[in-house]
Protein backbone atom coordinates (compact mmCIF):
# COMPACT_ATOMS: atom_id res chain seq x y z
CA UNK A 1 0.00 0.00 0.00
CA UNK A 2 1.61 3.11 -1.41
CA UNK A 3 -0.14 5.51 0.33
CA UNK A 4 0.50 4.53 3.80
CA UNK A 5 4.05 3.41 3.24
CA UNK A 6 4.53 7.14 1.82
CA UNK A 7 2.95 8.51 4.71
CA UNK A 8 4.18 6.67 7.71
CA UNK A 9 7.40 7.93 6.86
CA UNK A 10 6.08 11.24 5.57
CA UNK A 11 4.49 11.13 9.60
CA UNK A 12 7.29 9.89 11.53
CA UNK A 13 9.21 13.40 10.56
CA UNK A 14 5.83 15.34 10.96
CA UNK A 15 5.19 17.18 14.12
CA UNK A 16 2.49 19.34 14.50
CA UNK A 17 1.81 22.16 16.68
CA UNK A 18 -0.69 22.21 19.55
CA UNK A 19 -2.62 24.98 17.39
CA UNK A 20 -3.82 22.35 14.72
CA UNK A 21 -0.86 23.24 11.78
CA UNK A 22 -1.84 25.57 9.16
CA UNK A 23 0.48 23.85 6.52
CA UNK A 24 -0.93 22.00 4.11
CA UNK A 25 1.30 19.75 3.10
CA UNK A 26 0.97 18.31 6.83
CA UNK A 27 -2.95 18.11 6.00
CA UNK A 28 -2.55 16.13 3.16
CA UNK A 29 0.00 13.92 4.70
CA UNK A 30 -2.65 13.48 7.60
CA UNK A 31 -5.10 12.40 5.11
CA UNK A 32 -2.99 9.77 3.58
CA UNK A 33 -2.43 8.59 6.54
CA UNK A 34 -6.38 8.31 7.79
CA UNK A 35 -7.11 6.99 4.37
CA UNK A 36 -4.13 4.39 4.76
CA UNK A 37 -5.03 3.06 8.32
CA UNK A 38 -9.02 2.91 6.79
CA UNK A 39 -7.45 0.55 4.43
CA UNK A 40 -5.90 -1.47 7.29
CA UNK A 41 -2.71 -0.33 7.14
CA UNK A 42 -1.53 -0.74 11.20
CA UNK A 43 1.70 1.80 10.35
CA UNK A 44 -0.32 4.94 9.49
CA UNK A 45 -2.82 4.35 12.32
CA UNK A 46 0.36 4.00 14.86
CA UNK A 47 1.41 7.26 13.15
CA UNK A 48 -1.70 8.88 13.69
CA UNK A 49 -1.32 8.22 16.89
CA UNK A 50 1.93 8.90 17.28
CA UNK A 51 0.83 12.54 15.67
CA UNK A 52 -2.36 13.02 18.42
CA UNK A 53 -1.45 11.71 21.73
CA UNK A 54 0.01 14.28 23.55
CA UNK A 55 -3.08 16.67 22.67
CA UNK A 56 -5.29 13.86 23.09
CA UNK A 57 -3.72 13.24 26.56
CA UNK A 58 -4.14 17.14 27.17
CA UNK A 59 -7.91 16.62 26.25
CA UNK A 60 -8.27 13.80 28.32
CA UNK A 61 -6.59 15.14 31.03
CA UNK A 62 -8.74 18.80 31.36
CA UNK A 63 -11.78 15.69 32.13
CA UNK A 64 -10.59 13.89 33.85
CA UNK A 65 -9.14 13.97 37.64
CA UNK A 66 -6.16 12.06 37.64
CA UNK A 67 -3.10 11.99 34.87
CA UNK A 68 -3.96 8.06 35.32
CA UNK A 69 -7.48 8.37 34.06
CA UNK A 70 -6.36 10.84 32.06
CA UNK A 71 -3.98 7.84 30.22
CA UNK A 72 -7.16 5.25 30.60
CA UNK A 73 -8.85 7.82 28.61
CA UNK A 74 -6.70 8.46 26.34
CA UNK A 75 -5.98 4.38 25.34
CA UNK A 76 -10.07 3.80 25.07
CA UNK A 77 -10.37 6.91 23.07
CA UNK A 78 -7.68 5.77 20.35
CA UNK A 79 -9.36 2.36 20.77
CA UNK A 80 -12.68 3.95 19.70
CA UNK A 81 -11.05 5.80 17.22
CA UNK A 82 -9.63 2.65 15.31
CA UNK A 83 -13.28 1.35 15.65
CA UNK A 84 -15.31 3.99 14.38
CA UNK A 85 -12.19 4.64 11.29
CA UNK A 86 -14.97 3.38 8.86
CA UNK A 87 -17.17 6.04 9.19
CA UNK A 88 -14.75 9.15 9.14
CA UNK A 89 -14.74 11.17 6.08
CA UNK A 90 -11.44 11.66 5.43
CA UNK A 91 -11.98 15.50 3.89
CA UNK A 92 -13.19 16.01 7.60
CA UNK A 93 -10.09 17.23 10.18
CA UNK A 94 -9.16 14.32 11.69
CA UNK A 95 -7.70 16.22 15.51
CA UNK A 96 -11.28 17.59 16.19
CA UNK A 97 -13.07 14.44 15.52
CA UNK A 98 -10.20 12.37 17.19
CA UNK A 99 -10.84 15.15 20.25
CA UNK A 100 -14.67 14.38 20.50
CA UNK A 101 -14.23 10.59 20.86
CA UNK A 102 -11.25 11.43 23.81
CA UNK A 103 -13.61 14.19 24.94
CA UNK A 104 -16.42 11.33 25.00
CA UNK A 105 -13.90 8.80 26.53
CA UNK A 106 -12.77 11.35 29.26
CA UNK A 107 -16.78 11.96 30.30
CA UNK A 108 -17.98 8.46 30.29
CA UNK A 109 -14.56 7.67 32.40
CA UNK A 110 -15.31 10.49 34.91
CA UNK A 111 -19.35 8.97 35.17
CA UNK A 112 -18.06 4.99 35.84
CA UNK A 113 -15.60 6.92 38.86
CA UNK A 114 -18.27 8.71 40.31
CA UNK A 115 -20.52 5.80 40.13
CA UNK A 116 -17.82 4.14 41.68
CA UNK A 117 -17.06 6.34 44.03
CA UNK A 118 -20.17 6.83 45.24
CA UNK A 119 -20.19 3.67 47.65
CA UNK A 120 -16.05 4.85 48.84
CA UNK A 121 -15.05 7.53 50.64
CA UNK A 122 -11.73 8.75 49.01
CA UNK A 123 -9.04 8.75 51.54
CA UNK A 124 -7.62 11.67 49.98
CA UNK A 125 -8.09 14.17 47.24
CA UNK A 126 -6.73 12.93 43.96
CA UNK A 127 -4.31 15.17 42.87
CA UNK A 128 -2.99 15.74 39.14
CA UNK A 129 0.19 14.09 37.84
CA UNK A 130 3.58 15.44 38.84
CA UNK A 131 6.80 15.35 37.75
CA UNK A 132 9.03 13.76 40.58
CA UNK A 133 10.52 16.35 43.34
CA UNK A 134 8.69 18.89 41.25
CA UNK A 135 6.17 20.40 44.06
CA UNK A 136 4.62 23.60 45.52
CA UNK A 137 2.19 25.62 47.18
CA UNK A 138 0.29 26.70 44.43
CA UNK A 139 -0.35 24.11 42.65
CA UNK A 140 -1.40 22.20 45.94
CA UNK A 141 -4.09 25.39 46.70
CA UNK A 142 -4.89 25.33 42.73
CA UNK A 143 -5.30 21.82 42.81
CA UNK A 144 -7.68 21.73 45.70
CA UNK A 145 -9.51 24.54 44.25
CA UNK A 146 -9.94 23.13 41.22
CA UNK A 147 -11.84 20.35 42.57
CA UNK A 148 -14.15 22.62 43.89
CA UNK A 149 -15.33 23.79 40.59
CA UNK A 150 -17.80 21.84 38.37
CA UNK A 151 -16.70 18.92 36.27
CA UNK A 152 -17.22 20.78 33.34
CA UNK A 153 -16.37 24.45 34.80
CA UNK A 154 -13.19 22.60 35.51
CA UNK A 155 -12.83 20.85 31.97
CA UNK A 156 -13.92 24.25 30.28
CA UNK A 157 -10.89 26.43 31.82
CA UNK A 158 -8.07 24.01 31.39
CA UNK A 159 -9.18 23.59 27.80
CA UNK A 160 -9.27 27.29 26.95
CA UNK A 161 -6.50 28.78 29.65
CA UNK A 162 -4.32 26.03 29.50
CA UNK A 163 -4.92 23.82 25.93
CA UNK A 164 -5.78 26.91 23.81
CA UNK A 165 -8.94 25.72 22.48
CA UNK A 166 -11.72 28.10 21.80
CA UNK A 167 -15.33 27.91 23.20
CA UNK A 168 -16.90 26.84 19.56
CA UNK A 169 -14.04 23.81 19.82
CA UNK A 170 -14.73 22.91 23.64
CA UNK A 171 -18.63 23.61 23.18
CA UNK A 172 -18.59 20.52 20.10
CA UNK A 173 -15.91 18.42 22.35
CA UNK A 174 -18.13 18.68 25.46
CA UNK A 175 -21.23 18.68 23.53
CA UNK A 176 -22.37 22.30 24.77
CA UNK A 177 -23.54 25.18 22.94
CA UNK A 178 -20.22 27.48 22.57
CA UNK A 179 -22.47 30.35 24.95
CA UNK A 180 -22.38 28.10 28.00
CA UNK A 181 -18.70 27.31 27.43
CA UNK A 182 -17.95 30.74 27.29
CA UNK A 183 -20.38 31.28 30.85
CA UNK A 184 -18.74 27.99 32.22
CA UNK A 185 -15.17 29.61 31.62
CA UNK A 186 -16.10 32.98 33.11
CA UNK A 187 -17.71 31.51 35.75
CA UNK A 188 -14.72 29.19 36.60
CA UNK A 189 -12.18 32.03 36.98
CA UNK A 190 -14.03 33.78 39.31
CA UNK A 191 -14.86 30.85 40.98
CA UNK A 192 -10.99 29.93 41.25
CA UNK A 193 -10.15 34.06 41.73
CA UNK A 194 -12.53 33.71 45.33
CA UNK A 195 -11.19 30.30 46.33
CA UNK A 196 -7.68 31.09 46.07
CA UNK A 197 -8.50 34.70 48.07
CA UNK A 198 -9.93 32.74 50.69
CA UNK A 199 -7.20 30.94 50.97
CA UNK A 200 -4.77 33.42 51.50
CA UNK A 201 -7.18 35.15 53.55
CA UNK A 202 -6.65 32.04 55.78
CA UNK A 203 -3.17 32.52 56.43
CA UNK B 1 8.40 32.25 54.43
CA UNK B 2 5.19 34.04 52.86
CA UNK B 3 2.54 32.17 50.96
CA UNK B 4 1.36 35.45 49.12
CA UNK B 5 3.71 35.75 46.73
CA UNK B 6 2.20 32.11 45.53
CA UNK B 7 -1.19 33.03 45.27
CA UNK B 8 -2.45 34.67 41.94
CA UNK B 9 -3.59 37.93 41.80
CA UNK B 10 -4.25 37.75 38.21
CA UNK B 11 -5.38 35.61 35.53
CA UNK B 12 -2.20 34.92 34.27
CA UNK B 13 -0.71 33.84 37.19
CA UNK B 14 -3.54 31.63 37.75
CA UNK B 15 -3.12 30.46 34.36
CA UNK B 16 0.58 30.03 34.67
CA UNK B 17 -0.27 27.81 37.80
CA UNK B 18 -2.58 25.71 35.56
CA UNK B 19 -0.64 24.75 33.03
CA UNK B 20 2.06 23.96 35.40
CA UNK B 21 -0.39 21.61 37.23
CA UNK B 22 -1.95 20.38 33.43
CA UNK B 23 1.88 19.70 32.19
CA UNK B 24 1.67 17.00 30.02
CA UNK B 25 4.45 14.29 31.02
CA UNK B 26 8.23 15.40 29.21
CA UNK B 27 10.17 12.86 27.39
CA UNK B 28 9.81 10.73 24.46
CA UNK B 29 10.33 7.47 26.46
CA UNK B 30 6.93 8.33 27.92
CA UNK B 31 5.42 9.23 24.98
CA UNK B 32 6.94 6.11 23.41
CA UNK B 33 5.36 4.00 25.69
CA UNK B 34 1.98 5.10 25.54
CA UNK B 35 1.84 4.80 21.72
CA UNK B 36 2.94 0.73 22.67
CA UNK B 37 0.68 0.62 24.54
CA UNK B 38 -2.34 1.65 22.29
CA UNK B 39 -0.89 0.18 19.84
CA UNK B 40 -1.06 -2.93 22.03
CA UNK B 41 -4.78 -2.97 22.03
CA UNK B 42 -5.71 -1.83 18.93
CA UNK B 43 -3.64 -5.00 18.08
CA UNK B 44 -5.70 -7.11 20.06
CA UNK B 45 -8.87 -5.49 18.24
CA UNK B 46 -7.47 -6.41 15.20
CA UNK B 47 -6.51 -10.40 16.15
CA UNK B 48 -10.21 -10.81 17.62
CA UNK B 49 -12.81 -13.47 16.10
CA UNK B 50 -15.21 -10.23 16.43
CA UNK B 51 -13.16 -8.38 13.76
CA UNK B 52 -13.30 -11.37 11.70
CA UNK B 53 -17.22 -11.81 12.31
CA UNK B 54 -17.28 -8.21 12.05
CA UNK B 55 -15.76 -7.74 8.32
CA UNK B 56 -18.16 -10.49 7.02
CA UNK B 57 -21.36 -9.15 8.11
CA UNK B 58 -22.34 -7.01 5.22
CA UNK B 59 -21.29 -9.83 2.51
CA UNK B 60 -23.47 -12.20 4.82
CA UNK B 61 -26.35 -9.51 5.19
CA UNK B 62 -26.18 -9.11 1.08
CA UNK B 63 -25.95 -13.13 0.51
CA UNK B 64 -28.86 -13.27 2.79
CA UNK B 65 -31.12 -10.58 0.89
CA UNK B 66 -30.17 -12.41 -2.51
CA UNK B 67 -30.83 -15.83 -1.46
CA UNK B 68 -34.03 -14.66 0.37
CA UNK B 69 -35.16 -12.70 -3.31
CA UNK B 70 -34.10 -15.84 -5.37
CA UNK B 71 -36.46 -18.06 -3.24
CA UNK B 72 -39.35 -15.74 -3.32
CA UNK B 73 -39.23 -15.48 -7.27
CA UNK B 74 -38.71 -19.22 -7.26
CA UNK B 75 -41.48 -19.87 -4.88
CA UNK B 76 -43.99 -17.10 -7.02
CA UNK B 77 -42.99 -18.90 -10.74
CA UNK B 78 -43.46 -22.74 -8.80
CA UNK B 79 -47.34 -21.47 -7.74
CA UNK B 80 -47.85 -19.65 -11.07
CA UNK B 81 -46.97 -23.08 -13.16
CA UNK B 82 -49.13 -25.07 -10.57
CA UNK B 83 -52.01 -22.84 -11.45
CA UNK B 84 -51.35 -22.85 -15.11
CA UNK B 85 -51.39 -26.57 -15.25
CA UNK B 86 -54.62 -26.81 -13.48
CA UNK B 87 -55.75 -24.69 -15.79
CA UNK B 88 -54.86 -26.18 -18.66
CA UNK B 89 -56.19 -29.63 -17.41
CA UNK B 90 -59.11 -28.39 -16.59
CA UNK B 91 -59.94 -26.67 -20.08
CA UNK B 92 -58.52 -29.19 -22.29
CA UNK B 93 -59.25 -32.84 -21.10
CA UNK B 94 -61.98 -32.73 -18.91
CA UNK B 95 -61.15 -36.44 -16.99
CA UNK B 96 -64.76 -36.95 -15.57
CA UNK B 97 -68.21 -37.86 -17.80
CA UNK B 98 -70.17 -35.02 -17.99
CA UNK B 99 -73.03 -37.30 -16.93
CA UNK B 100 -71.42 -37.99 -13.53
CA UNK B 101 -70.52 -34.59 -12.74
CA UNK B 102 -74.24 -33.44 -12.71
CA UNK B 103 -75.68 -34.26 -10.37
CA UNK B 104 -78.74 -36.18 -11.06
CA UNK B 105 -82.41 -33.57 -10.43
CA UNK B 106 -84.83 -35.41 -7.80
CA UNK B 107 -88.50 -35.60 -8.80
CA UNK B 108 -89.46 -34.03 -5.52
CA UNK B 109 -88.73 -33.28 -2.08
CA UNK B 110 -90.45 -36.52 -0.74
CA UNK B 111 -88.64 -38.83 -2.93
CA UNK B 112 -85.63 -37.11 -1.79
CA UNK B 113 -86.14 -37.49 1.52
CA UNK B 114 -86.71 -41.28 1.12
CA UNK B 115 -83.62 -41.85 -0.50
CA UNK B 116 -82.11 -40.38 1.79
CA UNK B 117 -83.28 -42.59 5.09
CA UNK B 118 -82.71 -45.55 3.02
CA UNK B 119 -79.55 -44.68 1.03
CA UNK B 120 -80.86 -46.29 -1.79
CA UNK B 121 -79.95 -44.53 -5.26
CA UNK B 122 -82.92 -44.01 -8.04
CA UNK B 123 -81.01 -46.40 -10.13
CA UNK B 124 -81.36 -49.47 -7.59
CA UNK B 125 -84.66 -51.28 -8.99
CA UNK B 126 -84.99 -53.08 -5.97
CA UNK B 127 -84.84 -49.76 -4.23
CA UNK B 128 -87.50 -48.21 -6.47
CA UNK B 129 -89.57 -51.42 -5.58
CA UNK B 130 -89.10 -50.66 -2.20
CA UNK B 131 -90.32 -47.04 -2.37
CA UNK B 132 -93.40 -47.95 -4.61
CA UNK B 133 -94.68 -50.53 -2.48
CA UNK B 134 -94.94 -47.60 0.20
Amino acid sequence: MDTGVVSTAAAATYEPSFGMTSSSDARADERALVIAAQRGSSEAFAALVRLHQRRAYAVCRAIVLTHEDAEDAVQEGFLHAFKALDRFLPDQPFGAWLFRIMANASLDLVRRRKVRDADELPETIPMAFRDPGESDELRRRLNMALTKLTDRQRSVIVLHDVEGFTHGEIGEMLGIPEGTARSDLHHARAALRRMLKDVRSDL
Amino acid sequence: MTDIRLLPDDDDEMIGGLRSLYAAPSGDSYWNELESRIMARVADVELGWWTELDRWVRPAIAAAAVLLLAAGVAMFRAHQTEGDIAVDNMLSSPSVPVSTAIRPSLQDDREARIRYLFGCSAQEPSCSAQNNKR
